[in-house]
């Protein structure tokens, strides 16, 4: 819709070599219909990131040729979204809230729980590949502080115990399954803990 | 040739919203919003409608979008012919068969879920929606819609006066719409409460095009979500804000840029806008005149200065999201060069109910100084987190402690941060002010955006400084030194002091810090030291315990306390087994917490409270 002079028309050529034939005509059907004139950088980030889960190293030089620009200027600008994320996610992603009313309710004590239960840094891959922890932002859904989300699904509002029961059984172990948790499972969780709390 | 197009626009859409304000057969609204989805609001629609549908019951499901009662989410409300609705809580998909059981099928109330009815009157023992404490004081005009209508149904707008506004408007030369949104006295809700109107001005004496008309959605500010709640509840009223700021200043083209994060929001408003524009609302030739005006819905990937308005303008021109250096101003060269005007979502919505029912109307709310009424996010330490909407002036307080419930139970108000990580914290002391700009300015505070974030005494005032500069060092677009660096050193010393290893020479440097952040480019580094500000200012005390005492009052930064085995208890072995690093071991039957490995996660004192405890790292026992 926007139009615009445009600033930049070198040209980057594309290298054929630079991933599979497969990956890299899909990236151009995915962008095709975009254009520098109109302002779609970001269209093509959501749309490429919608389609493989992430972007993938081999879109940057397409993505210099559409819009008229270095690879550069396209890292340049992937490296300063948050939500453009340049690596395959792990099979299982926690999202961990770094907001405010997270924070105040404890969510840096969930924090470590999870990093030494899932053996994984923050915003990292544990070494057998299988977990990995993200840091997002408040989207205002303070009502469940302090939450972690899992595949979309909310898990709040969390004790620092409730939360390390959780990792145990995503991770499988204390025998127990892993369970798809469905409607809400944290608060049947923590009506149990503070009787646990209370019976002491 | 405007108006009758425009009445039978009106008049169809008043049959489709009779069906709803006043049915013939039972009407069950189901509110799903960001907030309500993720407790299973859509599940809970899903159910209904297959239930009502299974169990043959004359009855319609309708979706609608969001009261602001977080607290007390999935919302359903019941609307039997010829009775006010019944608002039942907390209704999540295992609860639609006891739901329908009672208050539909047997035509009853299904008083163990119900929260209130609808409206200012109580009914069959119910108490009545405004009398409660959350509503009670609450102004609802840009909330009007909220939860009321439904969100997707263009229809349902129009016929509560929905671009009746901007049917106004088109009546008006452009300066006479620029001079009705000037006499209301409206200043822009995104932070920096400049006029809206002389900002228009601008935009409109700006000669070169096409000139560009830009909404913030991004709302950045981490614990704020008014916006989200207008675009998600009532997408419409922000299409018609911004097709008439489009008409005010002679603008050709508009964008609506909504944060990554936001994903529901992003969905509605472009539903919105087709429909706007299969209606002749947006595109050529708006209502039969010769005003033409596009719109668009851009989404972000993720950055908080993209929501500076330079930073948004950068993002839009598909580089790294930079905020600019100013002048030129945006009305000047905005994007592309071009001269631009960008205003905050609740700007935007604030106009249509100006000019549809006049600046006088509207100016009647509000303090003396500062007009209109504004919608507040409450989160942190409240009971009822939620979104609500007042007149400018009300006091902190009457929102904070009445309408939200104050901290949980048993606790005491310790601080509220009024608006975003870059606004600073008012002490409890305070709580009392007006909430509008000048008693927070007066403080060296920021009242912001409006999302008020609350502490109470368990929270402590060093740690939440550390996540401020966190958030500003991690935000922070790398231009200007005095900001990335700065924020970065301000954080080390910072942490240094939240670990036990403060000296007294690290005030000095904060504040030397503080003060080298005003020369920043933008407001997010000069903001950035606000909050650390607020605490030399309210909370030297509890500073200064931690940099000469190492004592964290509250015992919540982690390198000022330890866990210890204080008692003996037979909720031992629980804490033993919850451990995540078996740092609780037994020795002989009694237990100890290996400090080495203890990485202060408190699941153990939460499993064995009497027996474990947090001590003071460093003072004396
Ligand atoms: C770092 C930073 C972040 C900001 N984030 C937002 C935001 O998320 N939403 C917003 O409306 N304004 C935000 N602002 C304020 C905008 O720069 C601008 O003042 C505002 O959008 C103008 O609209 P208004 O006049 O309607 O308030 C931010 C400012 C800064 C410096
Ligand atoms: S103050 Fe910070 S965010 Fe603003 S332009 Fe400078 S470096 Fe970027
Ligand atoms: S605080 Fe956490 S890590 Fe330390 S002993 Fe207790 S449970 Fe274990
Ligand atoms: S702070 Fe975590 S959802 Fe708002």
């Amino acid at each position: 819709m926007f139009s615009q002079a445009s600033h930049n028309s070198r040209v980057t050529p594309v290298d054929p070599v630079a991933g599979s034939p497969e990956l890299l005509v899909r990236i151009s059907e995915l962008i095709e219909d975009l254009s520098a004139d109109h302002v779609d950088l970001l269209k093509a980030f959501h749309r490429i990131q919608h389609e493989f889960g992430y972007l993938p190293h081999e879109a940057v030089p397409l993505l210099a040729g559409k819009f008229r620009t270095t690879p550069a200027i396209i890292f340049g600008t992937i490296d300063f979204y948050s939500e453009v994320r340049t690596a395959p996610a792990a099979e299982t992603t926690v999202e961990w809230c770094s907001g405010p009313a997270c924070l105040l309710k404890g969510s840096l004590n969930i924090r470590r729980a999870l990093e030494a239960i899932l053996e994984c840094e923050m915003n990292r891959t544990s070494s057998n590949g299988n977990f990995g922890l993200r840091l997002v932002q408040c989207d205002g859904t303070c009502h469940l502080a302090p939450l972690v989300r899992q595949d979309g699904r909310y898990i709040g509002p969390l004790t620092v115990s409730e939360s390390i029961e959780w990792a145990r059984r995503l991770k499988g172990e204390d025998g127990a399954v892993q369970t798809e948790g469905e409607g809400a499972p944290a608060e049947e969780e923590s009506s149990q803990t503070a009787q646990k709390v209370e019976s002491e | 040739m405007t108006l009758p197009t425009y009445k039978e626009m009106w008049q169809q859409a008043d049959e489709v919203w009779t069906r709803t304000a006043r049915p013939a057969r039972t009407l069950i609204k189901v509110g799903v919003a960001t907030c309500s989805r993720v407790v299973g609001a859509e599940e809970t629609l899903e159910t209904l409608r297959r239930e009502v549908q299974a169990r043959r019951l004359d009855a319609d499901v309708m979706l609608t979008g969001c009261l602001g009662l977080c607290y007390a989410e999935p919302l359903v409300e019941v609307i039997r012919p010829n009775v006010p609705g019944i608002l039942y809580q907390l209704m999540t998909a295992d609860k639609v068969a006891s739901l329908l059981e009672t208050a539909v099928a047997a035509d009853g109330n299904a008083r163990e879920h119900a929260l209130a009815v609808m409206g200012d009157k109580e009914f069959g023992g119910l108490p009545a929606l405004g009398s409660l404490e959350f509503m009670r004081g609450q102004v609802r005009r840009l909330m009007a819609n909220c939860g009321v209508t439904d969100p997707e149904s263009i229809d349902h707008y129009l016929a509560r006066g929905g671009y009746e506004g901007l049917v106004g408007a088109l009546r008006l030369k452009p300066v006479e719409v620029i001079d009705e949104v000037k006499k209301s006295g409206l200043w822009g809700r995104g932070g920096a409460a400049f006029s809206t109107g002389l900002k228009w001005e601008f935009l409109y004496n700006a000669k070169r095009k096409p000139k560009y008309l830009i909404c913030n959605a991004d709302e950045g500010d981490p614990g704020s979500f008014v916006n989200r709640n207008l675009m998600e509840s009532d997408p419409q009223l922000l299409v018609e804000g911004m097709i008439i700021g489009g008409y005010a200043t002679e603008a050709d083209k508009g964008c609506i840029y909504i944060r990554d994060e936001y994903p529901l929001p992003v969905e509605r408003m472009e539903l919105a806008v087709a429909q706007a524009r299969e209606r002749g609302l947006v595109g050529e030739g708006i209502l039969g005149s010769d005003f033409s005006f596009e719109l668009e819905v851009v989404r972000g990937a993720g950055s908080y200065v993209c929501g500076d308005e330079t930073g948004l303008l950068s993002s839009l021109e598909d580089r790294r999201g930079m905020p600019k250096i100013k002048p030129p101003f945006p009305a000047q060269a905005g994007v592309f060069a071009m001269p631009s005007n960008i205003n905050n979502v609740e700007s935007y919505t604030n106009v249509p109910l100006i000019m549809r029912h006049g600046a006088d109307w509207w100016a009647e709310m509000g303090s003396e100084k500062h007009k209109g009424t504004k919608m507040f996010s409450l989160s942190g330490q409240i009971q009822r987190v939620g979104i609500l909407e007042v007149p400018l002036g009300t006091p902190t307080s009457d929102v904070v402690m009445r309408m939200g419930g104050g901290p949980p139970k048993g606790r005491k108000l310790k601080a509220v941060q009024p608006g975003g990580p870059l606004s600073g914290v008012i002490p409890a002391s305070d709580v009392d002010i007006p909430l509008e700009p000048d008693p927070y300015r007066e403080r060296g505070v920021l009242m912001g955006s409006g999302g008020l974030v609350i502490l109470d005494d368990t929270n402590c005032i060093v740690d939440l400084c550390v996540y401020f500069e966190w958030f500003a060092e991690d935000e922070s677009c790398g231009r200007c030194t005095t900001c990335f660096a700065g924020t970065r050193r301000m954080l080390e010393i910072l942490r240094r002091i939240s670990s036990g290893r403060g000296r007294l020479a690290d005030l000095e440097l904060i504040k030397l810090l503080g003060s080298i952040a005003q020369n920043a480019n933008c407001f997010h580094g000069q903001g950035a030291p606000t909050a650390v500000m607020s605490m030399f200012r309210f909370f030297e005390g509890e500073l200064l315990e931690h940099v000469e005492r190492k004592r964290c009052p509250a015992k919540v930064c982690r390198g000022l306390v330890r866990y210890e085995v204080l008692h003996h208890s037979d909720r031992l072995p629980a804490a033993e087994a919850i451990c995540p690093t078996n740092a609780v071991v037994r020795d002989n039957g009694t237990y100890r917490i290996d400090q080495l490995k203890c990485i202060k996660c408190d699941a153990c004192r939460e499993q064995a409270p009497y027996a474990i405890a947090v001590v003071d790292e460093f003072a004396p026992a």
